[in-house]
């Protein structure tokens, strides 16, 4: 067990450095550089000989495979370098934008988490067909629906034309309404789908049929034996979507005007901020390789069936 | 049409009757449109005598303006507040020299109370206003003005900052007394003293200008001595100002004079478009700028006001990049503006406030001359021109010459309004003649690199504002933007192309110190670069702002960036 | 983009359940009116794609500037566009490069990903763990950034966007491959075909692969939908294809301006991918014969 816990800390920083490496040489191949496209726009006037001034100051000039190594040190040592575009350090950029990230995605996964279960208890436990079809279309359609597309109708009926909250200069607690909603609407989608097939599966298996053949009502055996069994791989797949989230929820932040991680690795591709764009994939990695070796250290003690998990999701 | 009209009435009505009688009596009073009209002082007239239309009551002190701003500012060296959302914040926290009054284009007192200019133009000596400070306490004095100048005129290397596109010949400043400054050129400079007023010239503190260009982005880190003040800011999202209360140096010619009359505004960056008129129109937000042509009906029809301010520079316009050898002959370039259907453009999609263009300059500009002879759309003309040039239809309908078509490729500019349906526009009249224009999209990288070279980008649209002659060289002088791409210029990726007729007409445009024979190199200039044909000019571009109808005394320095001084609102 | 995982642990449980029993349900779902509803309507849509001129006359890219900006009216079935273009005619004409989007994306994830998984799956030891961290890394860089340089670097167009796409599910589809091919490779048919003498790769071939990919169809099916999405979302982004290109993402986002102006110009195309799509995902359940 032990070689094991060392053999996939040794794998997850592997992940991380391979990940940094790969977005270095990726950035690098972009076309144009950060300080060509901040100042070259003609919008502020600079002349080409000024242009050719400062991306010698800022010293574009130096070997990549030098600027590679130096960008390495700088991480390892907790510099996270300066923003080109923004004219601050990436560090500032970073915690400006990762809390109001981190609780909108939370607040977005918690409703559609919620949404997802009423979907699927209330498919299973109603009596009338039509009403069950329905609910179990709601999830198709709710991922067939462009977010922005969401975000934007949103406002203009709840915002603009029932005037109920505002989404300019809104309080906080306001602010978090259409956003969240927008966010958590496409993520319940897959979540209810997975948990209505589960929760199908569970139906099917031998202890529930012995549950209801001693007369325990649906209701009864849905929270008592088929909830524990569904809910748990929908806990998992939820971990995972929450890592996409961080990054998806760049299409709420630019609708509603919000700041975050999102709108920042955009605008930063839109630059070419290098220094930003690296800081914000070594966060991403590890997150990413945390969330994974905590998935996969911990799953056999929970769940002693599934000790062959490891092999499944390597 | 009508369809819509209706929509949109209804829609204005139960936004009325929603809000309560209050904007029922609002929607009655005269709702405001500033248009640049033919000439700089009707549209001062409009400008300046429409405003007083509101200001019915005695201004209101105090509040908190809304002000929806459709991108974040980049960098907050003075130099570079051409950028709108840079200006926009710097004309507010910054104050100038000189003030160009809007209505007469004359350069009047501000910081500096009086100055005097030597008969060649090469030494300028001003007074400055005593008592003004910058809001870190420290003063506004003789040097500071010196070491604001020096660094724009000369730029500083070892920070990064750059020359100032609007400084030229400039050689050093020398301080008489604390409240005399003295400036030496190496060539005559007459176009500096409209330079003092623009909105590059503001004026910063020194611990402002001792900082590298790359912190400049911070906003709470400009030190002006403006009437407001940046108190906080969320980078890329949010802009705290407040007013600072022992403001007492406006311009004289400003409507008020003391503090501000509001106590802070507050810039939210909302780049959806229907988001910032959506917020406007359900009472979210006060003042929005970018509102596109299309939705001015909505925002007139609701009872709002719509302000477009005209930019006074270089036209909203395609240029040509002549050393590509599709457009190297200007019998082609000649064809391609007789091609071009301006009016269509305008009439399909723009309003009254994107005037046609008549020259290379707007008509609201120094220096324009009417040159619309020059512009005709006329197909036959150009089907000629093209045969002439050797250009024939091939069976694809497109034209082409030595097996080669004439395919043409631009990539849109994203500040431009609707560029890139007025592009396809262009590109849908340029087919009907057998010349394909692709439209390109790409990313601000590819862009940028591909923009330098006249071979990917023969064609592009550009596009600049500012109140003086001077800008006409800016826009196309090898070493200042270079539109045209020259040898010489800024790119090596050009070959050969170089005009020194075009490049000796606009150093003399700079250096002639006589306003008189100055206007007159500056209309020969106009009709050089129409009888090459390098520009199609399309419209005169205004900065497009909506307001709503409580918000009195928003007032525009002369090249459309917004003042907030004189604003009162009365809710 | 966000319907990635889902079957991977879905499969795992279900290979509990009695297969005699879902192969019934499976026949009857096949005649359902839903399924033959969506087949109608992705038939219409590939039509669409192969022969537009067929069902729209307009001309998709020139317009009529003094017709800007048409509500829906008999002659313009969806109203026109600012520059006076038919919107339906648009939407007709836009099929071929959304469906292409789409496929393209699919195809790149399903080929590449399934590829690497079924590699992954059937060998052992550092192969497979070089070829699933490498999956890792690529979950690891965030979804946006792979995308945006993916198309910077192959400059902007509808196929580009779609590889781009492509290229952020190509590490799902290796997951899930592999772990089919581990559930089925451990299945007493295929040890018993190991048994009785089969080489590794005609096991692989004939058990294994068949066995496995109807997992990854379906999941295939269902990413069709995502990239028609994920396409219109970079539009939205501003890293859609060059105009005119009508493509459906793109109509969708360009028209989001003139939604209280014009709302026909962004409901029209967004009304048409949510039933694209809806049957797409039909279609997916169908194939993967799980679910209610």
């Amino acid at each position: 067990m032990q070689r094991y816990v060392f053999s996939r800390i040794g794998q997850a920083l592997l992940v991380l450095w391979l990940a940094f490496t790969v977005s270095f040489v990726l950035l690098q191949a972009l076309p144009g550089d950060a300080v060509l496209i901040k100042f070259l726009s003609p919008e502020l006037g600079l002349s080409p000989a000024q242009i050719a001034e400062i991306q010698a100051a800022y010293g574009s000039d130096t070997p990549v495979i030098l600027q590679y190594f130096a960008a390495i040190a700088n991480f390892v040592t907790g510099n996270f370098g300066y923003s080109v575009h923004a004219g601050v350090p990436v560090s500032q950029l970073l915690a400006a934008n990762l809390p109001q990230t981190l609780r909108l995605a939370t607040l977005g996964l918690t409703l559609a988490l919620a949404i997802a279960v009423a979907l699927a208890f209330l498919s299973t436990l109603t009596r009338f067909a039509f009403l069950r079809n329905a609910l179990q279309a709601l999830p198709a359609l709710f991922i067939s629906v462009p977010t922005f597309w969401l975000g934007i109708m949103l406002i203009q009926v709840f915002s603009f034309r029932l005037r109920l909250i505002p989404v300019i200069n809104p309080s906080e607690l306001q602010g978090l309404i259409l956003p969240t909603i927008t966010l958590a609407i496409p993520i319940s989608a897959p979540l209810a789908q997975i948990l209505m097939r589960n929760i199908d599966a569970a139906l099917t298996q031998s202890y529930v049929e012995v549950a209801r053949a001693k007369g325990a009502s649906p209701a009864f055996v849905l929270w008592h034996h088929v909830a524990r069994n569904a809910v748990l791989p929908t806990l998992t797949i939820a971990g995972i979507l929450l890592g996409e989230l961080l990054a998806g929820a760049v299409v709420t932040e630019t609708v509603f005007g919000l700041n975050g991680i999102g709108g920042l690795t955009e605008q930063a591709v839109r630059s070419q901020d290098t220094a930003v764009l690296q800081a914000i994939v070594v966060l991403s990695a590890v997150v990413f390789v945390i969330a994974n070796l905590v998935v996969d250290l911990l799953y056999p003690l929970f769940d002693p069936r599934l000790r062959t998990r490891q092999e499944v999701l390597a | 049409m009508v369809l819509t009209m209706e929509r949109c009435v209804a829609t204005a009505s139960s936004l009325a009757s929603s809000a309560g009688n209050e904007r029922i009596f609002i929607l009655l009073t005269r709702r405001v449109i500033v248009r640049p009209a033919r000439s700089a002082l009707a549209l001062a007239a409009l400008l300046f005598l429409s405003a007083p239309a509101f200001a019915q009551d005695t201004p209101v002190a105090g509040g908190t303006l809304i002000y929806l701003e459709q991108q974040a500012h980049t960098i907050l060296y003075p130099p570079a507040g051409g950028f709108y959302p840079n200006g926009g914040v710097l004309n507010q926290i910054t104050d100038k020299l000189t003030w160009q009054n809007p209505e007469t284009l004359a350069i009047e007192p501000w910081i500096a109370e009086s100055w005097e200019v030597n008969a060649d133009a090469t030494e300028y000596t001003f007074k400055i206003r005593p008592g003004v400070t910058f809001s870190d306490g420290t003063p506004l004095d003789a040097a500071a003005v010196a070491a604001n100048y020096d660094t724009f005129g000369l730029g500083n290397k070892d920070l990064k900052q750059p020359v100032s596109e609007v400084l030229n010949n400039y050689e050093r400043s020398e301080v008489i007394d604390p409240l005399t400054v003295k400036f030496f050129f190496k060539a005559p400079s007459p176009g500096f003293l409209q330079g003092t007023s623009v909105i590059g010239s503001g004026l910063v503190a020194a611990s402002t200008l001792a900082l590298p260009l790359d912190q400049l982005g911070d906003a709470t880190k400009i030190i002006g001595s403006g009437p407001f003040v940046v108190t906080s800011e969320v980078i890329g999202r949010e802009l705290n100002l407040t007013a600072r209360a022992d403001y007492d140096w406006a311009a004289p010619g400003f409507e008020h004079q003391g503090r501000a009359h509001l106590d802070a505004i507050k810039y939210l960056i909302t780049p959806e478009d229907s988001v910032r008129i959506g917020g406007l129109l359900a009472g979210q937000a006060d003042v929005i700028r970018q509102v596109q042509a299309y939705d001015e009906p909505q925002v007139e029809a609701a009872g709002f006001q719509i302000f477009a301010p005209p930019t006074r520079g270089v036209n909203n316009s395609v240029v040509f990049r002549p050393d590509n050898p599709l457009v190297a002959d200007v019998r082609v370039r000649q064809a391609l503006l007789h091609a071009t259907n301006a009016a269509e453009i305008v009439a399909t999609l723009f309003s009254e406030n994107y005037p046609q263009a008549s020259s290379i300059i707007a008509s609201t500009a120094l220096g324009y001359v009417d040159l619309s002879d020059k512009l005709t759309f006329d197909p036959a003309l150009s089907a000629k021109l093209f045969d002439e040039a050797g250009w024939t239809i091939g069976p694809n309908g497109l034209r082409q010459k030595d097996g080669v078509e004439l395919i043409l490729s631009a990539y849109e500019s994203l500040p431009q309004p609707q560029n890139k349906e007025t592009l396809q526009l262009v590109a849908q009249q340029w087919l009907q003649i057998g010349v394909k224009l692709e439209v390109l999209a790409g990313d601000s990288g590819s862009r940028t690199v591909d923009d330098l070279d006249p071979l990917k980008t023969p064609v592009s649209p550009a596009m600049v504002g500012r109140a003086d002659v001077d800008v006409i060289k800016s826009q196309y002088y090898p070493k200042n933007r270079d539109v045209l791409r020259q040898l010489g210029g800024g790119s090596d990726k050009v070959k050969s192309f170089v005009d020194d007729k075009l490049n000796g007409l606009l150093e003399a445009l700079t250096s002639e110190p006589d306003t008189a024979k100055r206007l007159a190199i500056a209309g020969e200039v106009q009709a050089y670069v129409l009888d090459q044909a390098y520009a199609i000019p399309i419209f005169e571009e205004p900065q497009a702002f909506a307001a709503a109808p409580y918000v009195h005394g928003l007032a525009f320095e002369a090249v459309g960036r917004p003042r907030f001084y004189d604003v009162w609102v009365a809710r | 983009m966000t319907t990635i995982e889902p079957t991977l642990s879905l499969n795992t449980h279900q290979a509990a359940r009695p297969r005699g029993h879902a192969q019934f349900r499976r026949i009857v779902r096949r005649v359902q009116p839903g399924l033959l509803l969506s087949i109608a309507v992705i038939a219409i849509v590939v039509l669409w794609a192969i022969a537009p001129g067929v069902f729209a006359t307009q001309n998709p890219v020139l317009g009529v500037p003094v017709d800007k900006l048409q509500p829906p009216s008999a002659l313009h079935l969806l109203g026109t566009d600012a520059l006076g273009r038919d919107l339906f005619a648009r939407i007709v004409h836009g099929a071929v490069h959304s469906l292409t989007g789409a496929f393209v994306a699919v195809g790149v994830g399903l080929v590449v990903g399934t590829a690497l998984g079924v590699i992954a799956g059937s060998s052992r030891g550092f192969v497979e763990a070089a070829i699933m961290r490498l999956a890792d890394v690529l979950l690891s860089i965030p979804a946006l950034l792979l995308m945006l340089s993916i198309i910077i670097l192959l400059g902007f167009g509808t196929v580009n966007a779609a590889i781009a796409v492509g290229a952020t599910s190509i590490a799902s589809f290796a997951r899930l491959a592999r772990s089919e091919v581990v559930r089925v490779r451990r299945s007493d048919y295929v040890e018993a075909a190991f048994g009785s003498g089969g080489t590794f790769a005609g096991v692989l071939w004939r058990h294994v692969l068949p066995n496995s990919l109807t997992s990854v169809i379906a999941f295939a099916a269902l990413q069709f939908g995502s990239a028609i999405l994920a396409i219109s979302t970079l539009g939205f982004l501003g890293y859609g294809a060059p105009p005119p290109t009508p493509e459906w993402g793109l109509l969708i986002a360009e028209g989001r301006n003139y939604i209280s102006t014009a709302w026909w110009l962004t409901t029209a195309p967004g009304i048409v991918v949510v039933i694209v799509v809806l049957a797409a995902n039909r279609i997916s359940q169908g194939l993967g014969g799980h679910g209610r």
